[in-house]
């Protein structure tokens, strides 16, 4: 068993989904977690062993770390609430819904001195930390073409289909590649998009497509697709550069095949494989940047122009255009030193 | 028409691009009397002319009026693509069916021109598309039109290969009418011509030159290419020289359809035996052969005075959409696409 940590406090707040994926990776800690929601809570907690706060003022108080695993439009007010009560702050991607809401949270907790960690798991899956190791080591040479595409049938909670919430396939599901596509081939200067909606409000589905030039002239591209209800969620992709081509698709993965009979219960079993999850590898990684001081796989500055890049396809997707961007570095810099400006002023 | 029973005679114009050397041996195979032609120049260290035409088995005449002079049922334009026109007009002049090499020309008003000229000729013009051949596609095809994915909202193609440099030509603007962008978004626009139905409205692409800039490649080798539909249906094609030069195999192509009750991804060329031997990985395809399925529409509508699928107006559909990525490259733009209807 893990022994229990109770110098790491943590706050979830929200009980959807993805609380599912983060839980196990506090606990793996030893952490004592408390989750606040407006739904849900309960019921996490009695699963998973947790504490109930009744009100985020009773979880601010409680805690030392939040994790906030809320529909989108929520991130930043949770977030510069917990900054202002001194909390270090791990939130799900997005960071924000608006890339000015994402600044305004890494500027608050700059200013703070808290840590700020946008939970970007996808750095945390083996095969693209893989393909990045390799890419760095000159495997492909110059990278050139990068293709990425992931996809599932359509979510089920209507908020993931309402834009203002959720910013949409391309705000939600699509940032990771948008992230994987810098985080891989370095700065993106120039962003066309185009997106297509289909099915009916009882059955949507929703296709985007997002052409990336960077400013080394790498061109990617990322797919993203919430189908019908057939489609199983699959992720690839195919990185090229004038000395190779690497390529990952999780569809391909022949680990392990299976051939089981219907089992009573489903076929639970205890965690076997050894294999760290990725979810909890980010937590852990969080963890050690926050105890060491040091720096994590992902910080503030990437969740914001994560958002950047989503905002600026959005923009694209609206208007019929290529967006431009503002090389990355420059735009958070220049947002940071502003903030410094009004500070000192 | 009404030469359609006694034996086909096939005339080949030009060996310059490599596909020459698979439908020659369609025709072989399948017993047709095949008389043949190359135009220089030639590049060094491949086999041309005379030499080439021996090795493929059918009879090398000296030029293209020789050729033609044997009244051939059928003529197979395999020249480079700026080359297409003329050739392609002298095989109408002298009343024969053309299967032309894709792209059909390397501007929208040639292609036009060969068309109106087929048209007025009362001949037809075929354009060489072969992967819509092949079964995977026909598979795909047929659960579309049974609305088994429901209403397509988006596709995704790639089509990736080695750049073709031992053909000097395909990397000349002048003479295939730029790089990867004109050599690699055809196929893939053919099969979104064929199952969309609707011509392209509007296209943005971006390329680059990063692949292969060490050779002084003085076309795009890497490009990407965005299109919008009438219906609203949206699509990529990568047209990329991106599959290395170490790769066993020449490259590929795909297509994954997203619709609203279901999705379909097809690999055409995945088939193969995958191994190792000496000089490292291998791959040896098998399958259908879609070139010699392609020959046999050509031969058959010939044989059935029928006009031909893919015809040449598909040709003129999808060399539109190069023709926009290219006017797009160049505004940084969306832009749309010429009609040619």
């Amino acid at each position: 068993m893990t022994q229990r940590n109770d110098s790491l406090r943590v706050g979830l707040i929200g009980a959807g989904a993805i609380s599912h994926a983060h839980v196990p990776g506090w606990l793996a800690l030893g952490a004592q977690v408390t989750v606040y929601s407006e739904a849900g809570a309960e019921a996490l907690a009695g699963q998973y062993g947790l504490e109930v706060a009744g009100s985020l003022d009773e979880l601010w108080q409680a805690v030392d770390v939040v994790d906030i695993v809320t529909p989108t439009a929520t991130h930043a007010e949770l977030a510069l609430a917990a900054i202002a009560h001194g909390l270090d702050v791990v939130c799900e991607k997005p960071l924000a819904r608006t890339a000015a809401d994402a600044t305004a949270v890494i500027d608050a907790a700059g200013r703070a001195g808290v840590r700020l960690f946008p939970a970007h798991v996808v750095r945390y899956f083996p095969e693209f930390l893989a393909a990045r190791d390799a890419i760095a080591a000159g495997r492909i040479g110059r990278p050139a073409v990068f293709r990425f595409r992931r996809q599932s049938a359509a979510p089920q909670s209507p908020w993931f289909f309402d834009d203002a919430v959720s910013g949409g396939i391309v705000m939600d599901q699509m940032i990771h590649d948008l992230d994987q596509a810098e985080w891989l081939g370095g700065p993106v200067r120039r962003v066309f998009a185009r997106l297509r909606r289909g099915g009916d409000a009882a059955a949507p589905v929703v296709a985007a497509q997002v052409v990336l030039d960077h400013e080394s002239g790498l061109i990617s591209h990322v797919h993203g697709t919430w189908g019908s209800p057939a489609l199983p969620f699959s992720y690839s992709f195919d990185v090229a550069g004038d000395g190779g081509v690497l390529r990952f698709d999780s569809v391909r993965d022949d680990t392990t095949r299976r051939a089981l009979p219907p089992i009573d219960g489903g076929g639970y079993l205890p965690e076997t494989s050894g294999d760290e999850s990725p979810y909890s590898a980010e937590i852990a990684d969080f963890v050690r940047a926050i105890r060491s001081g040091g720096p994590a796989r992902v910080d503030g500055a990437d969740g914001v122009r994560a958002v950047r890049i989503a905002e600026a396809a959005l923009e694209s997707i609206e208007t019929g255009l290529p967006v431009d961007l503002v090389p990355a570095g420059e735009a958070t810099d220049a947002t940071t030193d502003d903030a410094l400006n009004g500070a000192r002023a | 028409m009404s030469r359609t029973t006694e034996p086909l005679r096939i005339g080949i114009l030009s060996f310059a691009h490599p596909h020459v050397e698979a439908y020659a041996r369609s025709l072989v195979e399948r017993g047709i009397e095949v008389v043949g032609t190359d135009l220089p120049p030639y590049d060094a260290g491949t086999q041309r002319g005379a030499a080439l035409a021996e090795r493929l088995g059918i009879e090398y005449l000296d030029d293209v009026d020789a050729v033609l002079a044997r009244a051939p049922h059928g003529v197979i334009v395999t020249a480079e693509n700026a080359r297409h026109r003329e050739l392609v007009l002298a095989a109408i002049a002298a009343g024969a069916h053309v299967l032309c090499e894709k792209p059909i020309a390397t501007e929208v008003g040639d292609a036009l021109a060969m068309v109106d000229a087929a048209d007025a000729a009362g001949v037809s013009l075929m354009t060489a598309y072969p992967v819509r051949f092949a079964p995977s596609f026909r598979e795909l095809v047929a659960r579309v039109r049974a609305g088994q994915l429901g209403e397509i909202v988006a596709v995704s193609g790639t089509n990736n290969g080695k750049i073709p440099l031992d053909r000097s030509w395909f990397t000349n603007a002048a003479a295939a009418g730029g790089g990867a962008l004109v050599d690699h978004v055809v196929h893939c626009a053919d099969l979104l011509d064929e199952l969309l139905g609707e011509p392209a409205q509007e296209v943005y692409a971006t390329t680059n030159r990063i692949l292969h800039a060490d050779r002084g490649v003085a076309v795009e080798t890497g490009g990407v290419v965005s299109i919008a539909y009438p219906s609203g249906v949206i699509a990529t094609i990568d047209c990329s020289w991106s599959q290395p030069d170490s790769a066993a195999t020449w490259g590929g192509l795909t297509l994954e359809v997203h619709g609203t009750n279901g999705s379909m991804r097809i690999d055409p060329f995945a088939a193969h035996l995958s191994g190792y031997a000496e000089g490292g990985a291998t791959w040896d395809a098998f399958g259908t052969d879609l070139d010699g399925l392609m020959i046999d529409e050509f031969l058959g509508a010939i044989r059935e005075s029928r006009a031909p699928s893919p015809d040449g107006s598909v040709g003129v559909r999808t060399l539109a959409i190069v023709d926009a990525a290219k006017r797009s490259v160049r505004s940084g733009t969306p832009v749309g696409v010429l009609a040619t209807a």
